[in-house]
């Protein structure tokens, strides 16, 4: 997930500078480590050298060919937004947080993905677009693709560098590794892997890369249970540890602003995260949506995000857990970032710690390379996307109109190594001006939010214009914008916006995109009203009402997509009211 | 050289002129699954974890894994036995076998 959602306590290290000169290592790794992360480097360059032969067309290399099982698509999609940095930083905000930082994985994932499965990946299935802003050229119009794209292309790359700057911090701090030997050989492997086999390889290598994450995080929580007594004995001595502090309830403190470490109303929660800024990432964000759309059939399509919802659900074992058992038994407090000090350790940490205080060498090697491993998955899912998007929505539409496939093809290889070019530079741009990260991370944000408004109208509305649906998505994006450079300059603003004069940065995110949402929804539907809809027949297979949905055919109760994604919703409410 | 390209996102915005996807030109793939590749990957570190854990048996255990069960104690032993089993079941599942 991007990072503005999904690691804010990590990257308060780019906020302390002074970290890149400690020279501290957590972790010595042997060589029988060393060599388990080069069998993981070798075998990845090797998938990528072997799929070469399959990626012969645009559609193979864009797409994966649309051949792709639900099993494998619905995998890839929770991998590519698995990466190490949402591993680290959120066990570092369940360390800071406590469980309330499953909100995340939960209501802050399950109902959206299950969205797409149901009710928005037909429409991108059958629409047979490339990519979201390709849906958005077939049903506005030229323009807001372009708006659309290019935000998204520019934004993707930038992210990207700042994974890889992030990743060889933490290889850094973690295992005193030199920083930019990490940044060069793993976004030149993931350059090398992506440009040979496309899609393909992006995908293959991130189901693989799931599987290494799952056994390589999964033994921390297993140990750390055994050594607690089990859930309740964690819960005992967090209490013990921590009276003061509520750490082990997902609800019950955010009646209030001030009830919870976080500083955020459920409303906020529910509303922010649980609706516009979840939906608009799992709906919109092409990064995660493009696994889908390679999917072999439309059964396969709606299938994928339900399969990897239950997947979603399952994360926190291997995240949050960390974090609470580092609550639990971690004999030293941990502190923020900008607190540390001589033999402390910080927040972003807890993982690593809790890595070392259980797995000897081998498995030591097997846990690092479950982080290389998410670096690895999330780079290759941004980079594989801006290949995309920049060649079918800004190069063929805006630059070359009616080259051949091989063309496109070539072009997609080209600017899969210029995407690793440009977030190479950008990691060493965030490594010389570590605030750049604050606003490329708000950059991003600008765009999500409004874009679910604008793309949930256009399906839904037949009503809605091409200049609604472009004025509204510039009105959220713009405002937006607004919002955030006003507490920039005037943090006492942050109350309007949040509602209350209790509120921390974490709420800001959450309203920020409600109110951006709202303001792209107001003002689609303003602008429609005064401008002409398309015909209805141009509207077919883009729109709710206008489209024949493929029937599922006379399958039994337990192959129908609704079925487990039913199951999948109720397990989320179970969850939600036992960890209440 | 202006060959009319292949791509479904062409036309003029109105969705009427996209063609279908033509996925038969893939039906003669023969392409390793990727579960394969997971399996041959979990086998080699399986093995390689599993003896690293039996070769250091015999040295005491991490600090904070005295107070468990013995069994648990050499956690890469029965970790990397397990990486190996699954492993080993998915290279036997998926091995690219003449039809």
């Amino acid at each position: 997930m991007h990072l503005f959602f999904s690691i804010p306590p990590l990257m308060l290290w780019f906020g302390a500078p002074d970290i890149t000169q400690v020279a501290k290592r957590l972790i010595l790794l042997s060589p029988v480590d060393i060599a388990i992360i080069a069998i993981y480097f070798a075998m990845v360059l090797g998938i990528g050298f072997y799929l070469q032969r399959y990626t012969k067309s645009g559609e193979d290399f864009f797409l994966a060919g649309r051949e792709m099982t639900a099993w494998v698509a619905g995998l890839s999609f929770v991998s590519a937004n698995l990466g190490a940095l949402e591993l680290m930083g959120w066990a570092a905000a369940a360390y800071q947080y406590g469980i309330l930082a499953t909100h995340w994985y939960w209501i802050g994932a399950i109902p959206a993905i299950l969205f797409l499965g149901l009710v928005l990946m037909p429409f991108y299935y059958i629409s047979k677009t490339h990519s979201v802003p390709g849906y958005l050229k077939l049903r506005f119009g030229e323009p807001t693709r372009a708006l659309s794209a290019i935000s998204f292309a520019f934004m993707t790359v930038l992210m990207s560098g700042i994974n890889m700057y992030a990743m060889a911090l933490v290889m850094k701090v973690v295992l005193g590794w030199n920083i930019h030997f990490s940044i060069w050989v793993s976004s030149l492997t993931v350059g090398a892997y992506v440009s040979l086999g496309g899609l393909f390889s992006a995908i293959f290598n991130e189901v693989l890369q799931f599987f290494l994450i799952w056994l390589g995080a999964m033994l921390i929580p297993i140990l750390g249970l055994v050594e607690t007594g089990g859930w309740r004995g964690l819960i005992a001595r967090i209490h013990q540890n921590y009276p003061q502090g509520d750490y082990t309830h997902l609800w019950r403190g955010l009646g209030h602003f001030s009830d919870n470490p976080m500083g955020i109303h459920w409303t906020g929660i529910v509303l922010g995260l649980g609706f516009v800024i979840s939906f608009g990432y799992w709906n919109t964000d092409f990064l995660v949506v493009q696994r889908i759309f390679a999917s072999k059939d439309i059964r396969a399509a709606k299938m994928a995000p339900i399969i990897g919802s239950y997947f979603k659900m399952a994360v926190p074992f291997i995240v949050i857990l960390p974090g609470l058992l580092g609550l639990a038994l971690l004999p030293f407090k941990l502190v923020p970032e900008s607190a540390v000090g001589l033999g402390q350790h910080s927040y972003n940490e807890v993982l690593p710690l809790m890595l070392a205080r259980y797995c000897g060498p081998g498995l030591l090697g097997l846990g690092i390379t479950a982080l290389i491993a998410g670096f690895m998955s999330g780079m290759a899912g941004n980079v594989s996307a801006f290949a995309t998007v920049w060649t079918y929505d800004i190069y063929r539409p805006l630059i070359r109109k009616n080259a051949s496939d091989d063309h496109y093809l070539s072009m997609g290889r080209w600017c899969t190594i210029l995407g690793v070019i440009i977030s190479i530079g950008t990691a060493y741009l965030v490594m010389s001006f570590g605030s750049i990260m604050d606003y490329v991370q708000a950059l991003f944000s600008f765009f999500v939010a409004p874009l679910f408004g604008t793309v949930l109208l256009g399906m839904m509305w037949k009503r809605v214009t091409p200049a609604g649906g472009f004025w509204g998505l510039l009105a959220g994006s713009v405002s937006s914008i607004g919002m955030f450079l006003m507490v920039k300059f005037d943090p006492c603003t942050l109350a309007y916006i949040a509602l209350s004069t209790g509120a921390k940065d974490m709420a800001e995110n959450m309203y920020r995109a409600l109110w951006s949402w709202l303001i792209c929804v107001i003002v689609t539907v303003a602008v429609s009203y005064v401008t002409k809809p398309k015909p209805v027949e141009e509207l077919t297979g883009l729109v709710y009402g206008c489209t024949e949905l493929p029937d599922e055919g006379d399958l039994p109760l337990w192959k129908r997509p609704i079925f487990w994604a039913v199951i999948s919703a109720v397990l989320f409410l179970i969850l939600q009211w036992i960890f209440w | 050289m202006d060959e009319k390209p292949k791509d479904i996102n062409s036309g003029d915005g109105n969705g009427q002129d996209r063609p279908e996807i033509d996925l038969a030109k893939h039906s003669d793939h023969h392409m390793i699954p990727v579960w394969f590749f997971v399996g041959v990957i979990l086998l080699i570190y399986g093995i390689i974890i599993f003896f690293t854990g039996i070769s250091e048996r015999a040295d005491p255990p991490l600090e904070a894994l005295k107070s468990m069960p013995t069994w648990v104690q050499h956690p890469a032993i029965w970790w990397g036995a397990l990486l190996t089993v699954i492993g080993g079941i998915y290279v036997y599942a998926y091995t690219p076998r003449k039809s």
